[in-house]
């Protein structure tokens, strides 16, 4: 359960929704299901409409094809009719064989034609064809085929489907079509009742064959709404099956739909003159909708395929866009644990190529700038370790106490007393707690007590002085850049000097710059030799103090950056003026002590 | 209108697109008893009124697509026969089985045994002793005993001689008819029934019958048949007599024989059942119950009493003559 949960929580942390391959994809994706979505609606919209407009047509053709048929039947039936009327009109002896025989023709030239028969209008019997016994109580004038023939003279009737009661040996439904007409009977005119009765096998041939679809039909109604064919009529009549027969005898003519079944009808009617009998066709919404039902698993198919298509090409794109930006992660991630050395293998699209190239680029600037690093703070490293060793410079240690013992043994005490205290003051500044930078008091005083010292070794072959304005006195420097200089100022330039020799040494503050400036009438250096002592190329051989001129200038600037450092002016005979420029920084009592 | 059909359409192809596939509910009767075998053994392979149950049958089972097999022996009282014909069923295992049980006690057995099969059994027109039918449809026969005495007691008076030919001792609708007969006769003490013959269905035994009977009792007021053929048979007898006869005669089921002799007043009432209705749901009923919906216990299809005065009523005439070819 608990291991479910902890899935289900991390489910989304794996599939992000701002992942550009699910944006892509999705947005692809929807954009095309909607349009394709749209675009098959409306085609479906387009087809089906289309489709049942022409099944409305049909529909309205058969009906239309099926009523006049039946008129044309029907106005057969009624010639039939009057060839009766007109023979039974133009004889004079109704009784004879002939009559009987030629009524008989006419009726036999058709298979539908039943029976006719006169009958006078108190009912009785005058003539009838096939010459079959008439049954008993047939109340044959209340029967509606007579009643209204009597009723409406002159026009033929048409009844609607009965039984035929009046002749023996079978029951039979029929249609009379029944008129009040003359007839001669013993050279006196009457008039009677003339009844032509038809079956319905015409009228169900004409019927049965028509078929509205797999379950749609057609049926035929009087205007009393009675059945004259119909495909159940059978289960109609037996009250099994039902027929909402009250819209149709509302219409004479169009089509609407019916719902009374539970199910979507389209009724078509069309009204068949002179019986006023109506052509019904019904046919079900359903089978109409086939067409749209194909139609619609078409869509579906061809929308599902789309789909799929669109989801494959999508991911694919949103692949190939997302993939090289995944690798550049990769890489930085990489980077980001400290591998520099991984480059992004340049490939993709033209702008994430482009983006690749910057950012190696900008991968080897970073590895040189730390390689930089690294070797800057290596420098720093070794030229530490060089004044560290020059705070204790064995050989100038052994040359002073070698000097101090001349002068013990030539008893000149005071000097040497003035020797011991600048040796242990000049020791004191030198270590000055392992501070890198002091105050520019010390640092003078420092390099004060080494020229106390070497002018009383040296035998006061030079003179110094050092000036400073308290300006400049209250800021701080590096420590041991001046002594360095002294030194090479008294071996280079006043030990080979026949004169006495100046050591001159002054600080001051020239706006943020402290300046110090160290000038001697020594021998001067040539611009050579100059050049090589700031590059560091030529090193002082022999007993100095083992921190060169270059050492300082290279400090200088590793600490407080390349725009500070030594210059030289030298002349050849004149001397040497070095000046040192430093960032003027002035003295934070707090850090001091 | 116009508007209204666009809207339509177009919600309707809405739906549909919704919807794919779904099939409309009306026609799931027919789309699943395709090919369906149902049995339908009679108590006699002719007569008229057989010949209706049939035809409802056959219109029932060509609109459903069932496979119906017509099974009946050929005399009506062959009860040995029916159950032979049932057993044949039970072996040839068809998907329901419509009985019209010659007798009501003796198919009781071989009823159970089709159910045990898992064959559903359906009445129709005769019950019979067992609880596994699952329905049954005709006619009350009790009440159309009834009926039929009202009506020949109205003719008669209320002090009357009155003989039956009946069909087959045992066959439940026989006794029920005669049951709602005499019970209803019972109410006048001057109404007597001298007879009860039985014919086995056989209109030559029934015209033989009814002859003796109008020999044996010629004061005879008033003749009931119980069904078609015994009804054709009484006809007959009557008609030998000829207009002479003062009998009154009510008859079952509507032969066209019997129509003649109504229309020419030798016969004056019939009961009438709806055959045609019977044999179309009994076949529909059969069907549901096979595909194992629940069907109602009993489909009344109803009797009616016809005479000469509302035979050719539009309503009567569809019952007595349903067909229209």
């Amino acid at each position: 359960m608990n291991k479910r949960f902890r899935w289900l929580i991390s489910l989304p942390g794996r599939l992000h929704i701002k992942q550009i391959q699910v944006i892509v994809t999705l947005t692809v994706t929807a954009v095309t299901v909607f349009s394709v979505l749209i675009a098959s609606l409306m085609l479906y919209n387009k087809f089906s409409s289309s489709a049942e407009e022409n099944t409305y047509l049909n529909m309205g053709q058969i009906i239309e094809q099926v009523s006049s048929n039946l008129e044309f039947y029907i106005g057969g039936t009624q010639n039939i009719f009057d060839i009766l009327e007109k023979k039974i009109d133009s004889t004079s002896d109704l009784e004879g064989t002939q009559t009987r025989s030629q009524l008989t023709t006419i009726l036999e030239t058709r298979d539908d034609l039943v029976s006719a028969a006169l009958f006078k209008p108190d009912g009785k019997l005058v003539l009838n064809v096939p010459s079959v016994p008439l049954r008993p109580n047939t109340k044959l004038t209340e029967q509606s085929w007579f009643m209204s023939a009597r009723k409406n003279p002159g026009d033929v009737q048409f009844s609607p489907p009965h039984i035929q009661n009046l002749f023996k040996w079978q029951y039979r439904w029929v249609v009379s079509l029944s008129k009040q007409i003359s007839y001669t009977d013993h050279g006196l005119n009457k008039t009677g009742v003339l009844v032509l009765d038809v079956n319905f096998r015409t009228i169900d041939e004409l019927s049965h064959r028509i078929s509205l679809g797999k379950k749609g039909y057609i049926y035929i109604i009087d205007p009393q709404g009675n059945i004259v064919y119909h495909p159940q009529q059978q289960l109609i009549y037996a009250g099994l099956k039902y027929e909402n027969l009250e819209p149709v005898l509302n219409y004479s003519y169009g089509s609407y739909e019916d719902d009374s079944t539970g199910e979507k009808r389209i009724i078509t009617i069309k009204t068949v003159n002179p019986t006023g009998w109506r052509v019904v066709g019904v046919s079900y919404a359903d089978e109409i909708m086939t067409t749209k039902k194909d139609l619609n698993t078409f869509i579906f198919r061809f929308l599902i395929i789309a789909i799929a298509l669109v989801l494959l090409v999508s991911i694919l794109v949103s692949y190939k866009i997302a993939q090289p930006i995944r690798k550049l992660e990769r890489s930085v991630k990489r980077i980001e644990n400290g591998d520099f050395r991984a480059l992004v293998p340049v490939s993709g699209p033209y702008e994430v190529e482009q983006l690749f190239k910057r950012f190696n680029l900008m991968l080897r600037r970073v590895r040189e700038l730390m390689d930089q690093i690294i070797h800057e703070q290596e420098a720093k490293r070794k030229s530490e370790l060089d004044v560290l060793q020059a705070q204790i410079n064995p050989h100038f240690l052994y040359n002073t106490l070698n000097a101090m013992t001349r002068l013990a043994e030539m008893g000149r005490s005071d000097e040497v007393v003035t020797t011991i205290t600048s040796l242990s003051k000049f020791f004191r500044i030198s270590l000055s707690k392992g501070n890198n930078i002091i105050p520019l008091r010390d640092e003078l005083e420092h390099v004060r007590h080494y020229l106390v010292i070497q002018k009383i070794r040296f035998k006061n072959k030079f003179e110094f002085e050092i000036e400073a304005t308290d300006e400049a006195l209250s800021c701080t420097c590096l420590k041991l850049i001046l002594q360095p200089l002294a030194e090479n100022a008294v071996y280079h330039g006043i030990e080979y000097l026949a004169e006495t020799g100046h050591i001159r040494i002054t600080a001051e503050v020239c706006g943020d710059q402290l300046v110090i400036r160290l000038s001697d009438n020594g021998i001067g250096m040539t611009e050579e030799v100059l050049e090589g002592i700031l590059s560091g190329r030529k090193r002082s051989k022999g007993s100095g103090s083992g921190v060169g001129v270059h050492n300082v200038h290279e400090r200088i600037r590793l600490y407080y950056g390349a725009d500070y450092g030594l210059h030289y002016e030298s002349e050849l005979e004149e001397g040497t003026t070095i000046t040192i420029t430093l960032p003027a920084v002035k003295m934070d009592g707090a850090s001091e002590e | 209108m116009g508007i209204r059909h666009t809207v339509m359409r177009t919600g309707a192809a809405v739906l549909l697109f919704l919807s794919a596939g779904c099939s409309s509910g009306g026609n799931e009767l027919r789309a699943n008893s395709s090919g369906m075998v149902i049995d339908m053994i009679v108590k006699m392979d002719h007569g008229d009124y057989w010949n209706t149950i049939r035809m409802g049958a056959e219109v029932a089972a060509k609109e459903y697509n069932v496979n119906l097999k017509f099974k009946a022996p050929t005399n009506e009282n062959d009860t040995d026969g029916q159950i032979r014909l049932m057993e044949q069923s039970i072996q040839e295992k068809p998907d329901a089985i419509i009985l019209s049980a010659s007798d009501y006690m003796a198919l009781a057995q071989v009823t159970d045994r089709a159910s045990y099969a898992g064959i559903p059994v359906i009445s129709m027109d005769a019950e019979v002793a067992s609880t596994k039918v699952k329905s049954y449809i005709g006619a009350n026969n009790y009440e159309a005993g009834q009926q039929a005495a009202e009506r020949l007691i109205q003719l008669t008076g209320t002090s009357a001689k009155i003989g039956i030919i009946n069909f087959v001792k045992g066959a439940r609708n026989a006794d029920q008819r005669e049951e709602g007969f005499s019970d209803y006769a019972a109410r006048f003490p001057g109404v007597k029934i001298v007879e009860t013959a039985y014919c086995a269905s056989d209109e030559k035994l029934a015209q033989k019958q009814t002859a003796e009977m109008l020999r044996h009792y010629p004061d005879l007021d008033g003749i009931v048949a119980m069904n078609a053929e015994a009804s054709i048979g009484v006809g007959r007898a009557i008609e030998e007599v000829g207009s002479s006869s003062r009998v009154k005669v009510i008859t079952f089921d509507n032969p066209p024989e019997m129509l003649e002799l109504l229309q020419e007043k030798k016969v004056q009432a019939m009961v009438v059942q709806n055959a045609f209705s019977n044999g179309y749901l009994a076949v529909v009923t059969a069907l549901r119950s096979a595909q194992g919906s629940s069907v109602e216990e009993r489909y009344d299809t109803g009797t009616k009493v016809i005479d000469l005065e509302n035979m050719l009523w539009p309503e009567n005439q569809k019952l007595l003559f349903p067909f229209v070819k």
